[in-house]
């Protein structure tokens, strides 16, 4: 092939990190890879950013538990200085009334847990172990190509896989996975526990990235998919440097691998010649070409926006027509001057996921709000104090406080300028119920909405998994059947991103598997 | 029924109209007409949906003789078919035709759209021109046909004998394009015979001869502006005259007094399926079935199987069904739909079609062609009995008050019952 300074063995869009997954892997397989980002940063939502001067912090995704090891290892990340600057990071409860509490990780932990909600101790070791087994079941699915729905042969394998895993563990074990499938998380924790906060905050963790309230169908499902993500990962990490680090690691194997990532240059139009993938267009009308296309931007936006609708047939463009359930999770990032205090809270539990959760009622009625265009006055939080475990992210002594909301709408009745002042202040005041004086200690804040998600980090609709994890958007048919397995009906053109299997959040896996896909193209269709 | 007993309508209670939706918003797929609040019906009338030439074939029909057609009540017969016929094929007869279903398909993408749609290539189809297009679902199975006419560079009209708006309306997912259903706002009026041209030379459109069949143009009559197209399934000579709805009742009353002279005459929708039967159109939902409509899956034909000459041009790119149709391309259709003879020299009933005893096929439209002087078909066979001889079907008679069942040969037809020379001619014949 003619390597002119346009042409590209492969072309990734999006330098989110998936997208940059699939670039490392591919420019560490010997391919000549370009990178192009529209924003003047890499990361998408997985990007560290400035507060204010000297006080940085993870833009939007800020707690990784599902990025496998293999990925790490296998693109040699540690040698391009990925650090993990706490591993294994407890989740605590915040209580308002009482002690605050841990979800216990071992022995001892359960002994302090069962003190505390001796009545729930039992139910929750029965519910995780439960959860695990059931995950278990699902788990390798996930770090793998889903088979392909049309080839008979390769159903049959994955389906008497299947059957022979559940089989092995179990008559009631299947009955069990049937059960959760079209259950809801509320149903179902209402059954087994009596604590509101216990409860609430496992269906926090269910519900959390969607917009489906705690009993809404099929969220019992979530916890377990969820499970066997977190099964896939090495446990709840923090990376040295913010979220942004991982991404800055990704960017050095390209480097290092002789591959380009410009930064500034959106994507305007995917080419298309004949029946295969050509390059791609940019704003100012340059054509770069390749035969191979990875995009990691939501899928709708790929195929339809930047490739046309014509290059589709119908029926494979209504699969794509609905738009992406809008996001329903906001992001705060402050500056603190001093450390921020939570009275009753061991000093071990400083670095740890912090969850501010109301009962399940109380959350069932904030994902009603957020679907009318309000907020709840008893907001869903999961905060973290990242500058604790790493101290390059703040001056010394100083502070960043990274705080996700549950359950906020994409728009806002009345528009996000008139309400945005008023949610900062409800959840600041939420905060400080916990952290009394953290308002005296902010010197500086960004807030952003689902729509500033969109606008800054480039995550379409501002939804964490580019288009919603539905029971009947999973493996091969997510994003939609025509469009399972990376592959588009135009050869050469894959998708990469968080919309493709298994979903969102800081996996890489979507890069990972799609560049593997498009690296045996033979072997996926036979 | 005297119009005093019908409850009175009260202009008060009339539901305000929906607001027009913006022309220049490419995206809106429905005419808005479409959701107009009609008023109840009262118990046990039923109203009368009229074309906006209702009234004028309402005086012309001696008969009484009603169909529905596509919802619209048409007259059927409104002499006697025999004179009808005799008028269509010796000098010319003026028919109704504006149940025909008519989509605007308008916008920046609508050459790239309707690309995508037809299972022909339809780029080469030049303003003021109409051509003949198929569609399918993905699964290459053909949902409908029609003629598609383009109005202007980025405006077409597709005229069906089915609704497929929410086909339509779905595969404008992505493309900068507005697609209408107008049904309503045209009047249509279809001039055929071999004294046509020489009737619209004489109410004054001299332009009407030097078009080439499916050219279209703008032409006054009566003053009123008519789209005048060279089209028609009559296999003849013949018009076809689109205009607004309230124009209509004018251009009927201007092309019958100006024609009727030399003996031009009305006819009805039975007249206009004899002719399409002998010139050998298959119609949708008639002679093959949208393939979503049929509820058995061989009901669902490839566009081979409907219209033999179909091939995908080398020069199409992508289109609906059009990776599923290159994929089976050496794979025959199991059924065709063919032109059936049958001998006997009066006309029967028909449906079942045998070949050596074992039923091959169902007669799909039947008639009696004076211009072959035998009863004809459309048919759908099993391919494997596209025999050269031995075809047969059971036909009724009627004798007195029994029916008499006889056993007819048939055969296949290779050329159509009526296709005449003088439908091609440039310029057109315009002369009595
Ligand atoms: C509030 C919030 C909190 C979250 N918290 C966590 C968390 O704690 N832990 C976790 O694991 N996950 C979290 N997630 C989910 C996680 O952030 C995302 O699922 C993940 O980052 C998606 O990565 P991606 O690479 O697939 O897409 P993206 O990160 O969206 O990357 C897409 C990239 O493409 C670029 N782009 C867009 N259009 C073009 C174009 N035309 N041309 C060129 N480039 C273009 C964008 O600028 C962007 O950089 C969170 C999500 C949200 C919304």
């Amino acid at each position: 092939m003619r390597r002119s300074g346009n042409t590209y063995d492969v072309i990734v869009i999006g330098a989110g990190h998936n997208g940059l997954v699939a670039a490392a892997r591919l420019a560490r397989s010997g391919r000549r890879v370009l990178v192009l980002e529209a924003s003047d940063s890499i990361g998408g939502a997985a990007a560290t950013s400035e507060i204010v001067p000297g006080y940085v912090g993870p833009a939007v995704a800020h707690l990784i538990e599902g990025f496998p090891k293999r990925i790490e290892r296998g693109l040699k990340l540690g040698r391009h200085g990925l650090r993990y600057a706490a591993r294994d990071v407890p989740t605590v409860i915040l209580n308002p009334e009482g002690e605050h509490l841990q979800l216990p990780r071992n022995r001892k932990e359960f002994a302090r847990f069962s003190k505390i909600l001796p009545r729930d101790a039992d139910a929750y070791r029965d519910r995780v172990a439960l959860l695990r087994s059931q995950a278990a079941l699902i788990e390798p699915m996930l770090g793998e190509l889903p088979p392909d729905m049309q080839d008979v042969a390769a159903m049959r394998r994955f389906l008497r896989r299947i059957v022979w895993r559940t089989a092995f563990s179990g008559r009631a074990m299947l009955e069990g996975l049937m059960q959760t499938l079209p259950e809801s998380i509320g149903d179902r924790l209402d059954g087994e526990f009596e604590s509101p906060l216990l409860k609430g905050a496992l269906a926090f963790d269910a519900t959390l990235g969607s917009a489906e309230g705690p009993y809404a169908p099929g969220t019992s499902f979530r916890a377990v998919w969820r499970e066997a993500l977190r099964m896939q990962g090495q446990g709840l990490r923090q990376f040295e440097g913010g979220t942004g680090a991982l991404c800055d690691a990704l960017a050095s194997v390209v480097n290092s691998q002789g591959g380009d990532i410009r930064l500034n240059t959106p994507v305007e139009r995917i080419l298309v010649e004949g029946e295969s993938v050509a390059g791609v267009e940019l704003a100012d009308g340059m054509a770069m070409h390749a035969p191979l296309v990875l995009s990691a931007i939501n899928p709708r936006a790929t195929l339809i926006g930047l490739m046309g609708a014509e290059k589709l047939e119908t029926q494979q463009a209504m699969e794509l027509c609905h738009a992406p359930r809008p996001g329903s999770t906001a992001k705060l990032n402050l500056a603190l001057e001093r450390a921020p205090v939570f009275p009753r809270l061991a000093a071990e539990h400083y670095g740890a996921r912090l969850l501010v959760v109301p009962a399940l009622q109380a959350l069932d009625d904030a994902a009603n709000a957020c679907r009318e265009g309000r907020f709840s006055c008893e907001p869903a939080l999961e905060i973290h104090v990242p500058s604790i475990a790493d101290r390059t992210l703040a001056p010394e002594g100083q502070h960043i406080l990274s705080v996700i909301v549950h359950y906020v709408p994409y728009e806002a009745e009345g528009g996000w300028t008139m309400k945005r002042e008023a949610f900062v202040q409800k959840i600041v005041r939420t905060i400080a119920a916990f952290a009394p004086g953290i308002e005296d200690a902010m010197i500086a804040g960004e807030i952003l909405t689902p729509p500033d998600i969109e606008r800054k980090y480039g995550l379409a609709a501002g939804d964490w998994h580019q288009g919603d994890l539905r029971l009947d958007r999973l493996l091969g048919f997510r994003p939609s059947p025509s469009f399972g397995r990376y592959r588009t009906p135009v050869a050469g053109l894959y998708l990469c991103g968080a919309g493709s299997h298994p979903g969102g959040g800081v996996t890489g896996l979507p890069g990972w598997l799609a560049a593997e896909a498009a690296m045996h193209p033979e072997g996926s269709r036979k | 029924m005297t119009p005093d007993s019908l409850p009175k309508q009260d202009d008060e209670q009339a539901v305000p109209r929906p607001e027009i939706t913006d022309p220049a918003d490419e995206r809106a797929p429905v005419d808005p007409a479409l959701f107009e609040q009609v008023a109840a019906e009262p118990p046990f009338t039923r109203a009368v949906t009229a074309t906006p030439l209702h009234l004028e074939t309402a005086g012309e029909s001696h008969t009484n003789r009603w169909v529905t057609w596509n919802g619209y009540t048409v007259p059927e017969v409104l002499s006697d078919l025999t004179d009808e016929y005799r008028a269509l094929r010796g000098s010319a007869v003026l028919m109704d035709v504006s149940p025909l279903v008519k989509y605007r398909i308008a916008g920046r993408d609508a050459l790239a759209y309707l690309e995508r749609l037809a299972a022909q290539p339809v780029a080469p189809l030049a303003a003021g021109h109409a051509q003949h297009v198929i569609f399918c679902e993905g699964g290459g199975f053909v949902l409908g046909d029609g003629m598609l006419f383009r109005l202007a560079d980025d405006e077409y009209r597709l005229v069906t004998e089915e609704t497929h708006l929410a086909w339509l309306a779905d595969s404008a997912e992505g493309f900068r394009v507005r697609v209408e259903d107008v049904s309503a706002t045209l009047g249509v009026l279809s001039l055929q015979g071999p004294l046509s041209c020489f009737m619209l030379t004489e109410i004054g459109v001299d332009e009407a001869a030097a078009l080439e069949p499916g050219a279209a143009r703008w032409v006054s009559i009566g003053g009123m502006p008519v789209y005048l197209s060279r089209t028609g399934a009559t296999g003849d000579l013949g018009y076809e005259l689109w205009c607004d709805a309230e124009d209509a009742p004018h251009v009927w009353r201007a092309v019958m007094s100006t024609g009727q002279p030399f003996g031009l005459r009305p006819a009805g929708f039975a007249l206009r399926e004899l002719a399409r039967l002998e010139a050998g159109h298959p119609r949708a939902g008639h002679d093959y079935l949208s393939a979503f409509a049929a509820i058995e899956p061989r009901d669902m034909l490839p566009p081979a199987a409907i219209w033999p000459d179909f091939s995908i041009a080398a020069s199409k790119g992508l289109f609906n069904g059009g990776a599923a149709l290159r994929a089976a391309a050496h794979i025959a259709p199991s059924r065709r739909v063919v032109r059936l003879a049958v001998e006997g020299l009066e006309p029967v009933r028909f449906a079942a079609v045998s070949l050596g005893g074992k039923v091959a096929g169902i007669a799909t439209s039947t008639g009696f062609s004076p211009a072959l002087g035998a009863n004809i078909a459309l048919a759908i066979l099993d391919t494997g009995a596209l025999a050269p001889a031995g075809l047969a079907v059971l036909a009724e008679r009627r004798d007195g008050l029994s029916i008499v069942e006889t056993r007819l040969p048939a055969r296949i037809l290779a050329e159509p019952a009526f296709s005449h020379p003088r439908r091609m001619m440039v310029p057109a014949p315009s002369r009595a």
